[in-house]
């Protein structure tokens, strides 16, 4: 669950940094459709993965309670994270994508 | 729909407030139980010999009952707990310690039971709290669906969070806990509605049953029918050893409630569950049944339908027996979340009136009042929520009914704490009203540790000696609360039109 | 935000918001009460015949189609309790309730002595 918790993580923060006004806020500067479409792209991708890892794990039942609360966690931890401390929340998302090799080998071996 | 959202909002906000907080509290009941009966000491003892134990007090004790319970401790209840129907009389139960299979010696306290209780019957006779709460539970429901139509930014201002800015902040503080946790929000609202069906939704059992009811939950839990004692008696079999035949027939799983039925008499049957733990579903039709004079399997049943497991799982998702301890505590805080969720709703509904108010100085009738309700269940629960650990840990513990007089303190506390509203909020102003509360609950939730120490200290360091954090854990989880109560109780600091100066600032953003 | 919502009561004639001392009408209270009276009530009459229709007619063993039917029931309660509020008189409220659930009951009766 620590692969999808990760996963989920760096989705939203992508999903989030493709809201023009959230990317001005997080990184400065503006932000071009491409790059936008890509952002939605990689948030969502990273979320649909997520959820194949967690159900790829554990067994349906357990599997979806424990993606919905990554989820959440996730989401919320964004969000009230990022007015006080932007940099930290880029960052987590930043360690979070680094650890994903890491945490889905623990996961294989496991 | 947003009118709908509002005042469907204030009218049970208060009420759902109350069933919210305490239900979150549940999900840690054990574990409170642990903290208010600090006597009671987890033993590691296994399975078998514990059941022993329980077999020999109740033939002692309750030979001649129609109905003996027997539920082993576990990791989160040290406590054997036996309990059974007598010959004549009601209900009776008894927590007899692991080790010995002698009653425990421990003060007397509902202790986790209560807060559980309450968040479904709220303290109301039978059957009048849970209709109460089941209407409480259908109006969330439209509220939070209502919720969700009237939001129409709700992707757009998906991770929107912007502190420091007055009303702005509070409206999307109440958006952030409401979509960002709505899973949560929809699976406790919908599974609280399933909890109750059979009563608030009783007419498809009439159609199909007619006046045999009791026909209908035989058909569900055929493994708990129940039958007349027959003329014979005869000893009962030991109930140990049917263990083994259902760690055969259930490998991985532990044994839940133990059920025998007639006991001493030849038609005796026991029958074995599977614990609540360790499936997601509620299956109170998987069972195992012995006859209770042999000891031999008569009968295996397997909740199997998909309908009864859909309901089941929709009621266990609901309880979270199954989650282990870092679930546990995210079920906590989902629940805090929807605390907080409706917390910032009745915040928000006065403090946008009170803006349109702000340049009369002086606040109607009608607002007065949501002001008076709003400190008393919010500020006013949290002080008896703490009260009732203060007065387990002050009230004697040979005092007779101590049990009752814990909840008593519960109840005189947060009526005080309505009057406190209504003398400030309709004398003085809100603020104040706010401001002493939360200090006062402040005060008494950072020093709850200090208290758990002077009064039960040996309990805790023992506790922590044999590794066990779950008395630390609480001492430190109110330690929290209370810092987090402080900062609230701050920021009502100071006089009347600093609030002014700062919402006028908000206004050209209030909606 | 709100004044979409409010268009739909307004055709009851509710002052509008903001215009303080304006006493609420007591035609638009009549209309909201009324409203309130169909969800809670007509709400539960619609909830119950579509339990008691589908517990009927579900291919299932009895006490599986029961129980599947109870669980169903509160999504139909709820969009029934949304309609009171989202349409646009207090009469099309109850009639929108009504109706179907007249239908319900007709498709129950048939059903019983029929099967």
């Amino acid at each position: 669950m620590l692969l999808a918790a990760l996963l989920c993580y760096v989705g939203f923060t992508a999903l989030c940094l493709s809201m023009s006004r959230h990317y001005a806020d997080l990184l400065g500067g503006s932000l071009s459709t491409g790059r936008s479409r890509g952002l939605k792209a990689i948030g969502w991708g990273a979320l649909l993965l997520s959820l194949w890892v967690a159900m790829a794990s554990l067994s349906i039942g357990q599997a979806l309670v424990q993606w919905f609360a990554a989820l959440m966690s996730s989401a919320v931890l964004l969000v009230f994270v990022m007015p006080y401390w932007p940099r930290l929340a880029l960052s987590l998302a930043g360690i979070g994508a680094l650890l994903v090799p890491v945490a889905a080998c623990l996961q294989l071996l496991a | 729909m947003a009118w709908l959202h509002t005042w469907a909002g204030l009218v049970f906000g208060w009420l759902l407030f109350a069933i919210f907080l305490t239900g979150t509290l549940s999900y840690f009941k054990n574990e409170i139980s642990q903290w208010t009966q600090p006597e009671i000491v987890p033993h590691k003892v296994t399975a078998a010999d514990s059941v022993n134990r329980a077999q020999h007090w109740l033939q002692d004790n309750a030979g001649d009952a129609k109905r003996w319970f027997i539920i082993l401790p576990d990791e989160r209840s040290p406590q054997l707990g036996v309990s059974w129907i007598p010959a004549k009389g009601r209900f009776q139960d008894k927590t007899l310690d692991s080790l010995t299979g002698a009653p425990v010696q421990a003060r007397e306290s509902m202790g986790g039971e209560f807060f559980y209780r309450f968040h479904f019957q709220l303290q109301m006779p039978y059957p009048w709290g849970r209709w109460l709460a089941s209407i409480a539970a259908m109006v969330m429901f439209v509220a939070l669906i209502s919720g969700i139509i009237t939001h129409k930014k709700i992707f757009k201002e998906f991770f929107t969070f912007r502190p420091r800015k007055g009303q702005r902040t509070w409206l999307d503080g109440h958006n952030a806990v409401a979509v960002l946790v709505l899973p949560f929000h929809l699976m406790i609202t919908y599974s609280s509605l399933v909890i109750f069906m059979t009563m608030v939704m009783p007419v498809s059992i009439l159609t199909t049953y007619g006046t045999d009811t009791r026909a209908f939950f035989d058909d569900l839990f055929p493994a708990f029918k129940t039958t007349a004692p027959a003329a014979e008696r005869a000893p009962l079999a030991a109930i140990a050893p049917m263990f083994d035949v259902a760690a055969d027939k259930w490998p991985g799983s532990r044994i839940g409630l133990i059920t025998v039925n007639n006991p001493g008499s030849a038609n005796a049957s026991v029958t074995l569950a599977r614990h609540g733990a360790d499936q997601i579903p509620h299956e109170p039709g998987t069972a195992l049944m012995f006859d209770g004079v042999t000891g031999a399997l008569k009968e295996q049943s397997t909740m199997n339908a998909a309908s009864l497991l859909l309901a089941g799982g929709i009621y266990g998702l609901h309880m979270g027996h199954f989650a282990g301890p870092l679930l546990r505590w995210l079920y906590f805080l989902a629940g805090i979340g929807g605390t907080a969720m409706i917390a910032t709703g009745l915040v928000i509904w006065l403090g946008k009136r009170k803006l349109k108010h702000a340049r009369a100085g002086v606040l109607p009738f009608e607002l007065r009042l949501v002001e008076m309700l709003n400190v008393a269940s919010m500020s006013g629960l949290m002080l008896a929520v703490v009260s009732f650990f203060w007065a387990n840990r002050l009230l004697p513990v040979s005092l007779t009914g101590r049990s009752d007089w814990e909840v008593k303190v519960f109840f005189y506390v947060w009526g005080a704490a309505l009057l406190h509203a209504f003398v400030r909020v309709f004398f003085r102003d809100g603020r104040s009203a706010w401001r002493e509360q939360l200090c006062l609950a402040a005060f008494l939730y950072c020093t709850l540790p200090v208290l758990d120490m002077a009064t039960a200290g040996s309990y805790l360091w023992a506790s922590l000696k044999q590794g066990y954090m779950t008395l630390a854990a609480l001492d430190l989880t109110a330690l929290a609360t209370g810092i987090f109560l402080a900062w609230g109780a701050m920021r009502f600091r100071g006089e009347k039109n600093v609030v002014i100066a700062s919402t006028s600032s908000a206004l050209p953003e209030a909606r | 935000m709100e004044a979409a919502s409010v268009s739909n009561l307004s055709s009851e004639k509710r002052p509008k918001p903001g215009k303080r001392g304006a006493a609420v009408s007591p035609r638009w209270r009549l209309a909201v009460a009324s409203r309130v009276a169909a969800a809670v009530i007509g709400g539960y009459l619609l909830a119950s015949l579509s339990s008691i229709c589908l517990a009927q007619l579900l291919p299932l063993p009895r006490a599986e189609a029961v129980v599947l039917s109870m669980t169903l029931s509160f999504l139909v309660y709820l969009p029934a309790v949304l309609w009171c509020f989202a349409c646009r008189t207090a009469w099309r409220a109850w009639w929108g309730l009504l109706l179907p659930s007249a239908v319900l009951g007709a498709v129950y009766a048939t059903a019983r002595w029929l099967l």
